[in-house]
């Protein structure tokens, strides 16, 4: 039981289990989080992390692992979500220019971001699960998919041949 | 941004390019622009001032890695103004130079054997503890010069050293999945039948063995249906050979084990649909949602009144929603979020209360409605009637327990925690 400033009422209503009448006398509690912390990396084992603002994938050892890289990730339908990072400062969008589809850091906040607005959906990612891992296609860019590359220290990237072998597009994708 | 950089570097590694097709777009420009920094551009017209000199270099920071390496063994320092990928189209126009910081003198040095530059990489091999220590990589072409620093530390080579030195991967436990070699490319470079060997705990991982696939030709290791017993530390080998000699070329893995949270599809289970409450007093509505063996972590909880979110519909915060509350009863799951309300008013008995919760498999939603209670209620009477009776009972209770038993003062604790 809570502690309470009203005991009296309190014991009243557990007394005789008023339903109607139930007293809460906690403070006004923060807003629900809708912002969630996950850790991504691929099947290669390779985490993400910040290089000159570039998202990037590779290798952390000892106390390195600090730079990693986790995700915020805000649900937005059930297999969609908004993805961020710097605690949703900075989210994962699909842009497109001209005949270029590219993955872009764009410096807004993820809780601001709305699925009935369109100018969004670039930051919309689909997730799918094969076994332990999940794959992320934007949706504004359907087809195109989240991949790292075989080798370290290169930049996390989109890709529209998620069966190629040069790409990595399965990640592990887990609540921190 | 990247594909634009690799993009622009393809061009630039190519003999022509149209640069008033580059200059259409400004992220573009500002490249070229970077690459003129740089010095690394492969079509720039030079300028013929900037000398050059070292006290002229621009000091770009220190690389935000750390390399952890341990004795014995071979290390390469990699510049880090040039990505290795992209050393090829830089190197005609570029030198680097290297050199300790806590020495002016260049590495390596006229005596040095165990040091030499290589593709614009500072091998050292093998390498001493005493190497640790802060290098600085110049690169200069006839326009530009830039500096920056990088940390190497090199570890006694025994098991304290492993929490230093290791890199953490994770698997997923009852499934397969890799363990990877990591930061092997200087060694396993253009050698399609590198052959790698991997140890558990210092022990030899057999070819033959069900558990373990040491994947042939790449720096993988597959582990079959991974069980907590396989957490711990590993480590991979290659043998590197240098003038005759054989050197070992190692690195140290931390497998953690981790278990995969499911989603199930979330169940309001309260509140009714109707609830009484009299105008003037406290209300507290809690959603609970029910989550069976699901996580909680990807499930949001949230109230809204008449299709607007409580805070913004009550920018006072007579009504507003409470904590929200993660917790197991039985190996279940629940969630909670409470609406309260501080005081009811009768503009709430025509508000539509509504409790939405979603995951990734699911978004479903309950009406709640705020009805007033009848003024009088057997409730309200008895309620203060059975607390004074009900203390009553106790003070003499109390009072005959003390003086049939005194000094056993827990008695009163009891009471006092029993209700």
């Amino acid at each position: 039981m809570e502690t309470c400033r009203c005991p009296l009422s309190y014991l009243i209503s557990f007394l005789l289990f008023l339903s109607h009448s139930e007293t809460a006398c906690r403070p006004l509690g923060k807003r629900p989080c809708r912002m969630q912390a996950f850790r991504i990396w691929d099947v290669n084992q390779k985490t993400f992390y910040l290089r000159n603002n570039q998202l990037v994938a590779g290798y952390l050892q000892g106390s390195n692992t600090k730079l990693e890289e986790k995700l915020d990730v805000v649900p937005v339908e059930p297999h969609a979500v908004f993805l961020g990072i710097h605690g949703g400062k900075l989210c994962l969008a699909c842009v497109k220019s001209g005949d270029e589809t590219r993955l872009q850091l764009e410096a807004v906040n993820i809780t601001d971001l709305s699925k009935n607005k369109d100018q969004d959906k670039r930051f919309t990612f689909i997730l799918s699960d094969s076994g332990p891992t999940t794959s992320f296609e934007s949706a504004a860019c359907p087809g195109w998919f989240l991949c790292t590359a075989l080798e370290a220290d290169r930049p996390v990237s989109l890709t529209n041949r998620p069966e190629e072998a040069m790409m990595v597009t399965k990640f592990y994708f887990q609540k921190e | 941004m990247e594909n634009l950089f690799q993009d622009t570097l393809l061009q630039s590694a190519g003999s022509e390019i149209s640069i008033s097709r580059v200059l259409r777009k400004l992220p573009e420009t500002m490249f070229i622009l970077y690459m003129l920094i740089m010095g690394v551009s492969a079509f720039t017209i030079q300028p013929e001032e900037h000398p050059g000199a070292a006290e002229n270099c621009q000091f770009r920071g220190k690389y935000f890695k750390t390399d952890f390496r341990v004795e014995g063994e071979p290390v390469v320092l990699r510049c880090p103004q040039v990505q290795p990928w992209l050393w090829t189209s830089v190197s005609p126009h570029t030198s680097l130079a290297w050199r300790k910081n806590d020495s002016a003198r260049m590495v390596p040095g006229k005596e040095e054997t165990r040091m030499w530059v290589q593709d614009g990489a500072l091998w050292i091999l093998p390498a001493l503890q005493e190497d640790s220590g802060t290098y600085i990589c110049t690169a200069r072409n006839a326009s530009y010069c830039d500096e920056m620093s990088v940390e190497l530390r090199v570890f006694e080579k025994t098991e304290a050293s492993l929490p230093f030195i290791s890199y953490p991967q994770i698997l997923t436990l009852s499934t397969s999945g890799f363990l990877v070699c990591p930061d092997l490319s200087e060694f396993t470079h253009n050698k399609m039948d590198m052959k790698i060997q991997w140890y558990k705990d210092s022990v030899l991982l057999d070819q033959d063995n069900e558990k373990f696939l040491n994947v042939k030709g790449t720096s993988r290791l597959l582990i079959h249906n991974v069980s907590v017993e396989d957490a711990g530390y590993y480590s991979c080998a290659v043998t590197f050979t240098h003038e005759g000699m054989l050197y070992n070329v190692s690195r140290n893995i931390e497998l953690r084990v981790n278990k995969k949270e499911e989603e199930t599809i979330p169940v309001i289970i309260s509140p009714h649909q109707t609830i009484l409450a009299s105008l003037g007093s406290r209300l507290t509505i809690p959603c609970k949602v029910f989550l069976g063996a699901g996580t909680q972590s990807t499930t949001m909880l949230w109230w809204m009144a008449n299709n607007t979110k409580i805070e913004n519909a009550y920018q006072g915060g007579r009504v507003a929603q409470g904590q929200r509350q993660e917790y197991s009863e039985n190996n279940e799951n629940y969630i909670e979020v409470p609406l309260i309300f501080d005081p009811v008013i009768r503009e709430d008995l025509n508000t539509d209360f509504k409790c939405f919760v979603r995951n990734t498999l699911s978004f479903q939603m309950l009406h709640a409605t705020v009805k007033e209670a009848a003024s009088f209620s057997w409730g309200m009477v008895l309620a203060p009637l059975s607390l004074v009776i009900l203390v009553l009972v106790g003070i003499i209770w109390m009072h005959r327990r003390c003086k049939h038993r005194s000094g056993k003062a827990y008695s009163w604790t009891m009471f006092k925690t029993g209700h």
